[in-house]
């Protein structure tokens, strides 16, 4: 039977053309899997049964939201399809010149369908799975867990939704792609490449009456978004989005008239190399690709948004986890005068340390009887200073593997990890520090001395400073002591240790050298960063996910728009050649007009983005204090991954097609 | 006179040791400035092989071509394609034309693309324009054009660099009489008012009437040449279809 080979020749022929189809199939395959594969990659992790509850929470959640984004990846492939049929229609008709049948021509088609989307089912989940082994060690850091045993995580469950959704995608694109074949008339097919369209330029006065009008709905929409902020009235926030979505669109509609008049007046630009063809090669296409140039921007919009807010979320999570449980388990007691040794206590007790602690440290905070008073603007407060050692403090930094902090004699250094405007603070005082007398020896600091390493596991910031002396500054005053600390790390995270310790230390019973009951908390790791993890984590996984998938949606509408208008366009390129214009100037004209394509809606994406995210920073500060905006580096590389890759990709798989004829 | 073309008995051989197909089979002749010269043959002759050699769109198999003393056979690509935009015209039967530019554009380009200053470029394309007659055209874009103003826009797009030499392959196949000759007109304008060279294929003789010299193109040699002197062009047309009869076989495709 010939059509299985012709079809396998067919693919292989054409696989420049199928390159775009072949990356959108591969990337939606694979991101479809590694987010559906949440639930299997607790193997590797060790979690406790609230962790493993939020994870199938999370597992759900991207379960609805699959079914979302299996409709969008559809769509997607449905319209990369279009594109190759549409480039092969005078094929087709040669086929049928020669005799061939229509349904002889869909079953090549079938089979060619098949075997790319067989392809790419494959390429795509190969790259998935091992994909989604990082990504276990990605949530497991999100969601608090400790990484237990190195394992390969396969995930059936996700395997099966994947083959499912896609296969049925694969499904529409066979009956449309028969129907296409049926329906199709001979003479269309031959004539397929040599129909021609009019082209219509609008009315100046319009143009600029119209790109004055979008101006104006994009600056209110900005204005609003900038004045009320989030959470907004649902109203407002509708004429936002309204306004902004109004606006995009008139920008790209009116754009082209308008800027290849304003270009036209300038003589030297416009009459230079090709700049002429470029921008009339554009303006062709632009009145009947503003549609998809809106689409394209605001899902760009979207993505940019949904990336950075989901990247700085999870960024925020993963900062405040370093912050905030430096170690497995903290015990703090506020025992004055003398202090109290916890771990002494409890072997005295005849708790069993070392059966759940593979190291312990005890830390005596020094009272020295000052306040610091601190101003943020907004808020003043004075807050007290308790002094450890500097060697207890080294102990805790080399514990944590940092390096150790060194001190003049007449020196002081300050800890804090207060959050958001504190730290300024904090350095504004020790600014302006005019020292302080411990045991009549005045001491120092400056900003250069902020330590900012977290002390303690704990759940809550205490809005206390803690300075660090040299121990003899301390040691030789009798100074009382105010609190006492001990900090546990376990021999491996993990639930038998977190049960032993908490059993151990949380009847631990304390007594003051006066006689009196002392009232210690303890925290442990697992309990601080179980709280509220769970529920960020599924917010910033499900933001990352739409991020990229709308990014992929945009950047593979773009690249099919061009590759067939590079395929129209043929024709045009070859006649340049023909004149003989240089193979530079043509490759820079192509170049020139796929990066407008891309550049065009990015350019203006971003600047939307730049308002977004100046509104969901501020939403992104109440979860932690990290900033949005580093968290849009992050975003920005992603996008440039993909969205570049797909520029890229356009434009060599374009000019190849330039080359070919 | 100085000699534009020199073509020194070049071939050009298609297909493999079993089966080789001789389009041109050592043909030399010389075009000198100013000269309007046609080629005519059967189909099958190699008049489009030549005319592809000539302009370098094809590359001969042995012989050489000189076009204003350079030789186009030993050229590099690179050297070819600035070759082409600099020293040669074209103007094809379907005309060419970029139809996302206007009449204008289209003239304009042919200069843009030789990086001339833009200051230069309005004034010489409103002077071609005015001298084939296409002024009032210049804002419109192809679709809205007749193939006769078409081909005139196409011409003035071969003309406006000045070439040494321009190349028409069949430029009035795809026109009406009344187009054909206002464009042939315009094309004997442009040789007798800019010093012009021209190399046109055809196989219309009442085209052919036009050209100062016509070359008779059979089985890939060059078989008879027929120069007008002093005739005139209803006498010329006539001997060029006594040639035509003696040439045999395609005669019905004379107009």
């Amino acid at each position: 039977m010939m059509s299985p080979s012709l079809a396998l020749r067919n693919v292989k022929k054409s696989l420049r053309d199928y390159g775009v189809y072949f990356l959108t199939l591969t990337f939606g395959v694979c991101i479809f899997y590694i987010f559906n594969s949440l639930e299997s990659q607790q193997i590797v992790m060790e979690l406790t049964s609230r962790q493993a509850a939020a994870l199938r929470t999370l597992d759900k959640m991207m379960g609805i939201f699959s079914v979302f984004i299996s409709c969008i990846l559809g769509f997607l492939i449905i319209y990369a399809n279009r594109f190759l049929i549409r480039r092969r229609q005078k094929e087709f008709g040669i086929y049928m010149i020669l005799g061939m049948g229509k349904w002889q021509i869909s079953r090549i088609l079938v089979l060619e369908t098949v075997l790319v989307g067989a392809i790419s089912l494959f390429t795509g989940l190969l790259l998935g799975v091992f994909l989604s082994q990082g990504m276990a060690m990605v949530t497991a850091k999100l969601m608090g867990a400790a990484i237990g045993r190195l394992r390969f995580v396969f995930s059936p469950a996700a395997l099966r939704s994947t083959i499912f959704c896609f296969g049925l995608t694969f499904i529409l694109v066979l009956i449309f792609n028969v129907g296409m074949i049926q329906r199709q008339k001979l003479i269309d097919l031959i004539y397929a490449d040599r129909k021609n369209e009019g082209f219509k330029v609008p009315r100046l006065t319009l143009s600029v009456a119209l790109f004055l009008l979008s101006l104006l709905c994009l600056g209110a929409a900005y204005a609003i978004m900038l004045l009320f902020g989030l959470p907004m009235a649902n109203v407002i926030l509708l004429a936002a989005v309204a306004l902004g979505t109004v606006g995009t669109f008139l920008f790209f509609f009116s754009l082209s008239g308008f800027f290849l008049r304003l270009l036209r007046q300038n003589k030297g630009l416009y009459l230079k190399n090709l700049n002429m063809f470029v921008l009339r090669q554009i303006n062709s296409k632009i009145n009947t690709a503003y549609v998809s140039m809106t689409f394209v921007c605001l899902m760009l919009f979207l993505s940019i948004c949904a990336l950075s807010s989901g990247v700085g979320l999870a960024g925020a999570l993963a900062g405040e986890t370093r912050r905030n449980a430096p170690f497995d388990a903290s015990l703090t007691v506020q025992a004055p005068p003398a202090g109290i040794d916890p771990a002494r206590v409890a072997l005295e007790k005849g708790v069993d340390l070392d059966a759940f602690a593979k190291e312990y440290l005890t830390l005596q905070y020094y009272d020295v009887g000052v306040k610091i008073p601190l101003n943020t603007g907004e808020h003043a407060v004075e807050a007290p200073i308790y002094f450890l050692k500097l060697s207890d403090y080294n102990a805790l930094l080399s514990r944590q593997g940092l390096p150790p902090l060194v001190l003049g004699p007449e020196e002081y250094a300050i800890s804090s990890n207060l959050p958001k405007e504190w730290p300024a603070a904090v350095r504004d005082y020790m600014a302006g520090d005019s020292g302080l007398t411990i045991n009549g020896v005045q001491l120092r600091t400056s900003p250069a001395r902020l330590e900012e390493s977290p002390l303690v596991t704990s759940a809550y910031w205490a809005f206390e400073l803690t300075g660090i002396a040299r121990d003899q500054s301390l040691t030789a005053a009798d100074l009382p002591v105010i609190k006492s600390a001990l900090h546990i790390n376990y021999p491996q995270a993990g639930e038998p240790y977190e049960t032993l310790c908490l059993n151990a230390l949380s009847s631990l019973e304390l007594t003051a050298a006066n006689g009196s009951r002392l009232n210690p908390s303890l925290e442990t790791k697992a309990r601080v960063l179980e709280g509220s993890n769970s529920t960020t984590t599924t917010v910033a996984y499900l933001a990352i996910y739409l991020g990229i998938i709308f990014l992929l949606a945009s950047a593979t509408v773009l690249s099919i728009a061009q590759l067939s208008e590079t395929s129209d366009n043929i024709r045009r390129y070859g006649l340049l050649r023909q004149i003989g214009t240089d193979e530079k100037m043509i490759n820079g004209a192509l170049f020139a007009q796929i990066l407008i394509y891309f550049g065009v809606p990015l350019f203006l994406a971003l600047i939307h983005s730049l308002v977004g995210l100046k509104v969901g920073n501020d939403l992104i500060r109440l979860v932690g204090d990290k900033d949005i905006w580093s968290s849009g580096l992050f975003a920005a590389a992603v996008i440039l991954l993909i969205y570049g890759g797909y520029f890229l990709a356009t434009y060599w798989s374009s000019k190849n097609m330039l080359k070919k004829e | 006179m100085t000699v534009i073309l020199q073509a020194k008995n070049i071939e050009k051989y298609y297909g493999n040791k079993n089966n080789l197909t001789r389009a041109l089979a050592g043909i030399s002749f010389d075009i000198e400035a100013g000269e309007y010269v046609g080629v005519m043959g059967a189909s099958g002759s190699g008049k489009t092989t030549l005319l592809n050699c000539v302009s370098t769109i094809d590359t001969v198999t042995a012989g050489h071509i000189l076009i204003g003393g350079r030789d186009i056979t030993e050229m590099r690509a690179e050297t070819l394609a600035a070759f082409r935009r600099k020293a040669l015209g074209f103007i094809f039967q379907d005309f060419n034309l970029l139809d996302t530019l206007t009449a204008y554009e289209n003239i304009a380009l042919a200069l843009t693309i030789l990086k001339t200053p833009p200051g230069e470029i309005d004034r010489r394309v409103l002077e071609m324009a005015d001298i084939l007659g296409i002024v009032g055209i210049l804002p419109q874009y192809p679709y809205q054009m007749s193939g006769g103003q078409k081909q005139r826009v196409a011409g003035a797009r071969a003309m406006i660099t000045n070439p040494t030499l321009i190349l028409a392959d069949e430029p009035t196949g795809a026109l009406d009489s009344k187009s054909a000759r206002t464009l042939l007109e315009s094309l004997q304008r442009l040789v007798r008012e800019r010093g012009a060279t021209i190399l046109m294929v055809t196989h219309d003789a009442f085209s052919a009437s036009y050209c100062d010299r016509i070359m008779f193109i059979q089985d890939g040699k060059l078989f008879y040449q027929l120069v007008r002197g002093s005739d005139n062009r209803k006498l010329f047309f006539d001997k060029i279809i006594e040639v035509i009869s003696l040439l045999g076989g395609d005669s019905h495709d004379v107009a």
